[in-house]
């Protein structure tokens, strides 16, 4: 499984990686982020799903592509309106505020770009409304809210302010049923993208949920997927997958043909090189390192290959587009995500 | 179904894993003794917790860089196997070849070296020796990473003869040296690097990198050796096919194997057992699997002599109070609060004291560990929410009319928690105790209803004896 960033009809050029893991409970870096979403102005937003030990700091990280460290809000885990306990998604809606789904809160809560809470909704159950393990959040052409629900396999549709709008899917692996499903996205047309996470396959549906195509298979293969997580579409049509399973990131045309396949390419972030700068002794190590190695049989899984080879993609959780262009990819598991170009033809 | 069976196929399923509940116990009776430990022995099938259910929720366990998540992480495999003898296996191995956290930080390798005994601890035993000679969390632990051609450092080859085969006395202090001049060169890839990142505890910038092995042949001493009366240029293979085949190693291996899954102690019965054991060791080419189809299947074993002969060692404690409960069976918040008691018991997974591993037996009951021990089973015995405790309360509730007499409720108690052994002082005590709200009556119960509580509450005093603390 190669690195493939150009078709005829799309080229992806290695920008930069950004991040570093942060140990503690709050400032710049990240722990295990679990999405991003960047703003009007271009700043980008990271949720910290965090680890037991880190909980009392999940949090917002609000960053420059610069890799200037700005703000970060969210306090920590708990059940306040500025808390959490398992994060799961964020998206942006036309007015510039970010909403969060919660798995084990059960609901979705609102701030504004600044941090400052503005409204929450939802409330265990099944019920038009209600919530069982909200994960996918998308935010249509028309700020219609669209959240994806894993445990009662469907999705509901809001207005920016929570109010119910419709629903659609069930409990399946035929059109418009649902496994596990994850992450969501809309095209410029307002179709909603679903990550059918176990199913290993993305749905494509209208707005108003009719069924229109279905994309992958299981497996390995050039447009197959593992347990795809995210989903996100350009403004041309062409659809990024997180292929989470499989420790890669693909692309696919509009009508979900198989376009590339990003296995990561991770350099030296900024803040990487500052700490470097301060542990010569371990910089001078790496120098003389191979991180790609070749390993045994035995450990020959995506999984293992990317715990071992720094420069991959390990955790690929999260795809995010901006409006120039950009491609975002968020490990969860190497504290980062690394940025690719569309290149415009 | 006889008594006796069941209380012989429940001394099979705490030894061989981890308990069984009363289903479960009949369903092997049903199957027959033998076929039981034939189907112990398959591990082919796990069926566990899959790996990606576990790491959508649980980023912790996904990195598997923090200790408490990744020792979860075994935990999950642990309570939600259907093959239980092959972690009780790799618990066998983790305890004998012990590697601590303390010293890599690196608990991702540490989770590949269970694996490995996952995949390879029911094999032959020298197959088991180089696999465990290559494992790089071994290599770093032991320091071979420093064994050079040029300048040994003997830390393994010392361990490899003393705690892992052979045991003291058996060997000289040439027999170490030739040993560690063996495995010169074997190494893990970018160990200086690595070395520096695991000196310094460093996780920058973008997390662990997990280890693998690598060979350098340039760093290998490559003359001639000579090593336990054997002379020839050994690598360590080699050194590997040699020790395999020692009595001492069979009688090392028998002996850890009889005390970790028959009893702690070995008396004149145990000797013998241990000797027929160590006769398959050698017939079956090492293979461990056939070595305990004889302990299983020997007289000993099904003996009264050897129930109840050793103490539940914590890993056993807390996996089999949720496996009984049959709690904790999807990925939830907070589910390292769960195996952290192992630890607050003394046997924190992948975090043994020293390279000794865990002092075992008695040894682990003193009075903290004790009150930990008691406080944890019983808090998941009594939560008559858990379908595990409600299976007890239906079987309960079927018994005559759903009417229980005070005798009746204790001994069933004591029978579907096993059944265990307990002793008359023991008896009189929990009979007492179910005397003191009369008969008990499921007849018209609501689910945690007062009368489901007494059952909870049962369980609970019944974990506290002295009784449940032994396997």
């Amino acid at each position: 499984m190669t690195t493939q960033t150009q078709s005829p009809t799309i080229t992806l050029d290695y920008v930069k990686t950004i991040g570093i893991v942060n140990n503690g409970l709050n400032g710049r870096g990240f722990a295990n982020p679990f999405d991003l979403a960047v703003n009007g102005d271009g700043r980008i937003f990271v949720l910290n799903r965090c680890d037991p030990a880190r909980a009392s700091a999940i949090r917002v990280g609000v960053l420059t592509l610069d890799e200037d460290y700005l703000y970060e809000f969210g306090d920590g885990a708990g059940n306040g309106d500025t808390q959490f306990r398992w994060p799961v998604c964020i998206a942006f809606d036309s007015q510039d505020n970010l909403y969060i789904t919660d798995e084990v809160h059960q609901r979705v809560t609102v701030f504004d770009a600044e941090g400052n809470f503005l409204r929450k909704w939802g409330s265990p159950g099944s019920g038009d409304g209600e919530f069982n393990g909200p994960a996918g959040i998308a935010v249509g052409p028309d700020d219609s809210v669209y959240v994806v629900e894993q445990h009662n396999a469907r999705v509901q549709r809001f207005t920016r302010d929570g109010e119910f709008l419709g629903k659609w899917g069930s409990q399946g692996s035929g059109p418009s049923q649902f496994n596990l499903p994850w992450g969501a996205d809309t095209d410029s047309a307002g179709n909603v993208y679903v990550a059918d996470w176990r199913n290993d396959r993305l749905q494509k549906f209208s707005a108003g949920g009719e069924f229109l195509a279905a994309f992958g298979s299981s497996g390995g293969g050039e447009g197959q997927l593992q347990r795809p997580t995210s989903v996100a579409v350009d403004e041309e049509g062409y659809i990024y997958v997180a292929d989470w399973g499989n420790e890669r990131v693909q692309v696919l045309d509009p009508e979900g043909n198989f376009q590339l396949l990003l296995r990561g390419e991770a350099t030296v972030s900024k803040w990487a090189e500052e700490y470097f700068a301060a542990n010569p002794e371990e910089w001078a190590e790496r120098q003389t390192s191979d991180l790609i190695p070749h390993l045994p049989p035995h450990l020959n899984t995506p999984y293992h290959i990317s715990s071992q080879t720094e420069p991959y993609f390990w955790g690929p959780v999260a795809v995010s587009l901006d409006q120039e262009g950009r491609l975002y990819v968020v490990e969860t598991n190497r504290h980062r995500f690394q940025v690719y170009q569309k290149r415009s033809y | 179904m006889s008594e006796s069976n069941i209380a012989l196929m429940s001394h099979l399923m705490r030894r061989a894993g981890f308990g069984a509940n009363r289903d479960e116990l009949e369903r092997c009776v049903e199957q027959g003794y033998e076929a039981t430990v034939e189907e112990l022995l398959d591990t082919s099938n796990p069926n566990n917790m899959p790996d990606d259910l576990i790491r959508r929720y649980h980023v912790e366990q996904s990195e598997l860089r923090d200790l408490a998540g990744s020792a979860a992480y075994w935990m999950y495999r642990m309570i939600s196997t259907e093959s239980p003898l092959e972690e009780k296996m790799a618990l066998f191995w983790h305890g004998l070849f012990a590697t601590g956290y303390a010293k890599l930080n690196q608990a991702r390798s540490q989770l590949n070296q269970v694996e490995m005994f996952r995949r390879s601890g029911l094999g032959a035993f020298d197959e088991m020796l180089l696999e465990i000679s290559k494992d790089p969390a071994m290599l770093v632990w032991l320091d071979n990473q420093d064994n050079h051609g040029d300048a040994i450092n003997e830390n393994y080859g010392r361990e490899l003869l003393e705690l892992f085969s052979m045991g003291i006395g058996n060997y000289t202090e040439d027999d170490i040296k030739e040993c560690a001049r063996a495995f010169t060169g074997w190494t893990i890839g970018n160990a200086e690097y690595m070395s520096v990142r695991a000196y310094k505890d460093s996780i920058w910038p973008y997390g662990r990198i997990a280890w693998h092995f690598d060979y350098r042949e340039e760093d290998h001493d490559t003359g001639e050796k000579t090593f336990l009366g054997e002379t020839g240029n050994f690598d360590g293979d080699d050194i590997v096919q040699i020790i395999s085949k020692q009595d001492a190693t069979a009688e090392f291996v028998c002996t850890r194997l009889f005390q970790f899954f028959a009893a702690d102690e070995v008396d004149e019965q145990g000797s013998r057992c241990i000797a027929a054991m160590k006769e398959t060791y050698f017939e079956s080419g090492y293979q461990i699997r056939d070595v305990l189809r004889t302990l299983f299947n020997s007289e000993y074993f099904k003996s009264g002599e050897a129930r109840f002969a050793r103490v539940k060692g914590p890993v056993e404690m807390v996996v089999g109070a949720v496996r009984m409960a049959g709690s904790h069976q999807t990925p939830e918040l907070g589910i390292e609060r769960v195996s952290n008691n192992m630890l607050y018991m003394g046997q924190g997974l992948l975090q043994p004291p020293t390279v000794e591993g865990w002092h075992e037996g008695v040894e682990w009951i003193d009075s903290g560990s004790l009150v930990e021990r008691v406080n944890f089973a019983g808090k998941e015995l009594s939560d008559v929410s858990s379908p595990g405790i409600r299976a007890i309360i239906d079987r309960l509730a079927s018994t005559g009319v759903g009417v229980l007499s005070p005798s009746e409720f204790a001994d069933g108690c004591v029978d579907l928690l096993g059944p265990i052994a307990v002793g008359e002082d023991t008896r009189s005590v929990l009979v007492d105790y179910a005397g003191r709200q009369g008969d008990l009556d499921l007849r018209d119960r609501q689910p945690g209803d007062e009368s489901e509580q007494r059952v909870g509450n049962m369980l609970r005093l019944i974990a506290a004896t002295r009784e449940y603390q032994l396997a």
